[in-house]
């Protein structure tokens, strides 16, 4: 589950304690500073705030995707709790005629918390459903209008369901023994809720999930079901939210239906953007400085501008310092961070992360990796394939064979269907005619990803790295999907992998900050941790200087042979077709022409014909 | 027989308003991929001026063209002062920039005028009915279902047939490419925004008529009937925006005359479990747009 357990378990226990200790510590300060119960209670808030805004943090920063739905499963999270929670005495004068005979039960604060987040996660798995279905994906748009139909569906029911919750005026209101007056169980879950976010983080589902956000097409080209990550982000960060917000009805000791609506929903937005949604620390950051921000701002709004006792002549500034200019201080902190610093303040820096690169250096560079003598027996055919849109045959009865420890290339002028070839072998065309497998296993029909777990591993024409990622978690993400679908292979070692393409000292650079060339190589190198049977090279070598792409034909033959793995190659480049491969196919109209050696093709007078006699042309 | 037409026709009427603002929330989308959460406040501000109007002498006939006065003003106004800033971000930030303002928006009335209700007088003629043998109408749903139809026309007629609907419609498809085909990217954005303000100004009038109120977070609930609505029909597709909001306006109305009385306050609620199955069995929408995987 954890690829490194000094860096993915130890540094993110401890990163969280540190995050934990500074902002419990600072809330703290500030209330023996203070020393009023304004400032406990205010303390208390941003505590539970910092909960809630932790879980949104775990689907939102993992994944990419708005939600703006999750306030929306804290009222149901909220109600359920209160309506476990609340003193049967209570419930007849609030509510009843709760259905389901509710009026009558009474459980424990805990186990009321417990069947809050059960009912959450119920309904928040058949939102995730909905949410797949409508092509959640990074920034995507329609999982986000469905997430606040979510917040909207929530607050109707609970406005016009008065029987069961009270309606918009009464509410639920309560009494639960002693209420929270005592902080540890606030504690104890603000401490559950840092170590879970950081180590979903760290985890395989998170790594995943962050490719996927990063980017969905190359994830699924690299075995992720972007869909299966998200569902599992999304349960785990309703886990903490439904703690977060039942924790916040206990705390207030009542619930109205808009506690849990567009305020509530804007308020915790604004404190996970402006630290930074894609990291934990910069949901604690943002938490912390909204609540100061606002508390100000409040204050400055109740009692004008005055400063350690100071009062400016206030009444130019009158028309600024109002009630209720926190609210738009929210606003102007949206959208002030959307247009001058969207990532927010830390972006995506990590305490634990940063720490463990400064404690963790001594790393030493890996041993090459060795060419693998035992070439498995697996031949990848695709035979007659055939695909039209409409009437234009973009390919009729087109095929070639490769096998394991072969390096074939295709090659053909334009229009003469190699592009469409590829995406019918990468499943994203689905052919009119045709068959292709890998030994006797038939890939038709598979997705993506299928596809990839079963050997037959692309890269794309115009890179598609995990940019925000460094070199290595590029690879790692690969390597992770390697362990789990690729099992029975000799699976290379990340390492090495990255020196081999020649990026050790780039290893803990963003790889989108890497030059063209390196980017290549990367990719190169992520595509064989997934120890595939075959590679399918998109045009390795565009915009490459011809000198690099000279040296990239020793380091795609040699990347293949430590994985054993056979390459399948499309580039128009003649010079870089002909020195890399075994045997060629020449594909014009559709159809295969020509098959042989480099020097067979060369010399084939239909080639000549069709495609050199095409290229002295342009 | 006679309550099933009654009742399309007023889901016709509500269908009309929200026809209106799914289209100008498409219109919009389709220029920049901003999918708008303040597109509400052309709502709200048109009708907070409304109220200032009344209680300032105005009647409606001189309401009328000041509430879409505004309504175009505000959509200018705000796609400078905020949305010309991040064009060409990513969604996320366009996103929860539209959020923001509309919260900024709320938070201003909330500031400079005050959280309570004020009341705008209805207009005396909008609750007059006509009577068809045993169908009775209202009067109002006739007047806005008719001015819908003279406003949609309209507006094919503008992007079908003018150098400004070409211009927007090109860019729409593919805005680099329209750039580099000499359409000004500023102008055909702002055109945009004129537009969409000036489509929800017409629903403005007819929403600010219906409601006769205004709150600072009035604009919520017309931006959500607008979005969806856009959603509905598939994000992206103008037409299917139009369809959108009749099929919305249609499906609460016919839906709050079958349900039982007890639960006919959840009809809202209803009504998005519907649009959640519809995503589920049509992800893209009514009419889909065609999306293709850039490889």
């Amino acid at each position: 589950m954890f690829p490194d357990a000094r860096r993915d378990v130890l540094f993110p226990v401890i990163g969280s304690a540190v995050l934990f200790s500074v902002l419990v510590g600072g809330g703290m300060l500030y209330q023996t500073i203070i020393g009023n119960g304004a400032a406990e209670r205010l303390m208390t808030t941003m505590l539970i705030d910092a909960i809630i805004v932790i879980g949104i943090q775990i689907y939102i920063g993992n994944t990419g995707i708005l939600s703006f739905g999750h306030i929306g499963f804290g009222a149901v999270a909220g109600y359920a709790f209160a309506v476990y929670a609340v003193s049967p005495e209570e419930k007849l004068k609030r509510i009843p005629n709760a259905p389901f005979g509710l009026t009558d039960t009474q459980v424990g604060p805990t186990l009321a918390m417990l069947i809050a987040v059960v009912v959450t996660l119920v309904f928040a798995f058949i939102v995730g459903i909905g949410l797949a279905r409508s092509g959640a994906q990074s920034g995507a748009v329609a999982p986000t209008v469905i997430t606040l139909a979510v917040l909207f569906v929530t607050h109707e029911v609970a406005k016009s369901w008065p029987q069961l919750t009270g309606g918009n005026r009464g509410g639920v209101s309560f009494a639960i023994g002693a209420s929270l007056d005592k902080r540890w169980p606030i504690l104890l879950a603000l401490f559950a809720a840092l170590l879970g976010a950081r180590l979903y983080g760290q985890s395989r589902s998170g790594r995943l999930a962050t490719a996927a956000r990063e980017d969905n097409l190359a994830a699924r080209a690299m075995g992720v079901n972007p869909l299966v990550q998200q569902m599992t982000a999304l349960l785990i960060s309703v886990v903490v939210v439904s703690i977060g917000s039942s924790l916040r009805v206990w705390q207030i000791g009542s619930i109205l239906p808009d506690r849990f609506f567009f305020d509530y929903a804007m308020l915790t937005l604004v404190m996970l953007i402006v630290g930074g949604r894609n990291s934990v620390t910069g949901a604690v950051l943002g938490v912390a400085v909204m609540t100061a921000a606002l508390e100000l701002a409040r204050r400055l709004g109740q009692e004008g501008f005055e400063i350690f006792g100071i009062g400016l002549d206030q009444a130019p500034l009158d028309w600024v310092f109002r009630e209720n200019l926190n609210s738009i201080v929210l606003g102007i902190a949206m959208v002030g961070f959307m247009i001058w610093r969207p990532s927010g303040i830390l972006e995506d820096w990590e305490f634990d992360r940063w720490l463990y690169r400064k404690l963790d250096r001594d790393e030493v560079e890996p041993e090459l990796l060795v060419e693998l003598d035992e070439v498995p027996d697996l031949r990848f055919s695709a035979s007659d394939i055939s695909v039209s849109f409409g009437g234009f045959h973009a390919l009729s009865g087109a095929g070639i064979t490769a096998a394991s420890g072969e390096v074939v290339g295709i090659i053909g002028p334009n229009g003469a269907g190699k592009t469409t070839f590829v995406n019918v072998i990468t499943g994203m065309v689905e052919p009119t005619h045709g068959e292709f497998s890998i030994g006797d296993r038939s890939l038709n029909g598979m997705r993506s990803f299928e596809l990839s777990r079963s050997g037959l591993v692309r890269t794309f024409q115009n890179l598609r790295m995990f940019g925000a990622l460094t070199v290595r978690e590029n690879v790692e993400t690969a390597a992770l999907v390697a362990r789990e679908h690729r099992a029975d292979r000799q699976l290379p070692d990340v390492d090495p992998l990255i020196r081999e393409a020649g990026l050790w000292e780039h290893r803990d650079r963003r790889a989108r900050e890497l030059d063209y060339g390196n980017s290549r190589r990367l990719e190169l190198a992520r595509a064989a941790a997934m120890a595939p049977s075959f590679m399918l090279l998109d045009e390795p070598t565009s915009g490459m200087s011809d000198s690099e792409s000279l040296t990239m034909i020793e380091q795609v033959r040699h990347m293949a042979a430590t994985v054993a793995a056979g390459v399948i190659v499309i580039d128009h480049d003649l010079g870089f077709i002909t020195g890399i491969s075994d045997r060629i196919y020449v594909f014009d109209q559709g159809r295969v022409i020509a098959e042989g050696t480099p020097e067979e093709v060369q010399a084939d007078p239909r080639v000549q014909a069709a495609y050199l006699g095409s290229m002295a042309g342009d | 027989m006679s309550e099933l037409v009654q009742n399309l026709i007023d889901g016709l009427g509500r269908g009309s308003i929200y026809a209106l603002l799914a289209l100008g929330v498409a219109v919009v989308f389709g220029i920049m991929h901003l999918l708008n959460f303040a597109h509400g406040e052309l709502i709200t501000i048109p009708a907070y001026v409304t109220y200032w109007a009344f209680n300032n002498g105005w009647n409606w006939w001189t309401v009328v063209p000041l509430i879409v006065i505004v309504a175009v003003l505000s959509s200018l106004l705000i796609e400078r002062i905020a949305f010309s800033r991040v064009r060409g971000a990513k969604d996320f930030t366009l996103l929860l920039t539209s959020f923001g303002v509309h919260f900024i928006v709320a938070a201003g009335f909330l500031l400079y005028v005050s959280a309570s209700v004020k009341q705008i007088p209805r207009p005396t003629w909008a609750a007059n009915t006509v009577a068809i043998s045993a169908v009775r109408i209202e009067l109002f749903d006739i007047v806005v279902i008719g001015v819908t139809i003279v406003v949609l026309a309209g507006t094919t007629w503008l992007l079908q047939r003018t150098m400004f609907g070409l211009a927007l419609r090109a860019a729409a498809a593919d805005f680099d490419t329209a750039r580099l085909m000499g359409i000004k990217s500023d102008s055909v954005i702002r055109g945009a925004f004129a537009l969409s303000g000036f489509l929800a100004g017409i629903a403005a009038v007819f929403w600010i008529m219906r409601e006769g109120q205004v709150t600072p977070t009035a604009g919520i609930d017309p931006m959500l009937k607008g979005v969806l609505a856009a959603l509905i029909g598939g994000l992206g597709s103008l037409r299917g925006a139009v369809l959108g909001g009749f099929v919305l306006g249609l499906a609460e109305v016919l839906l709050r005359s079958w349900l039982p009385i007890e639960i006919q306050n959840l009809t809202t609620g209803f009504v998005f479990v519907m649009i959640a199955l519809l995503f589920i069995f049509r992800p893209g929408g009514l009419v889909s747009v065609p999306q293709v995987e850039r490889v």
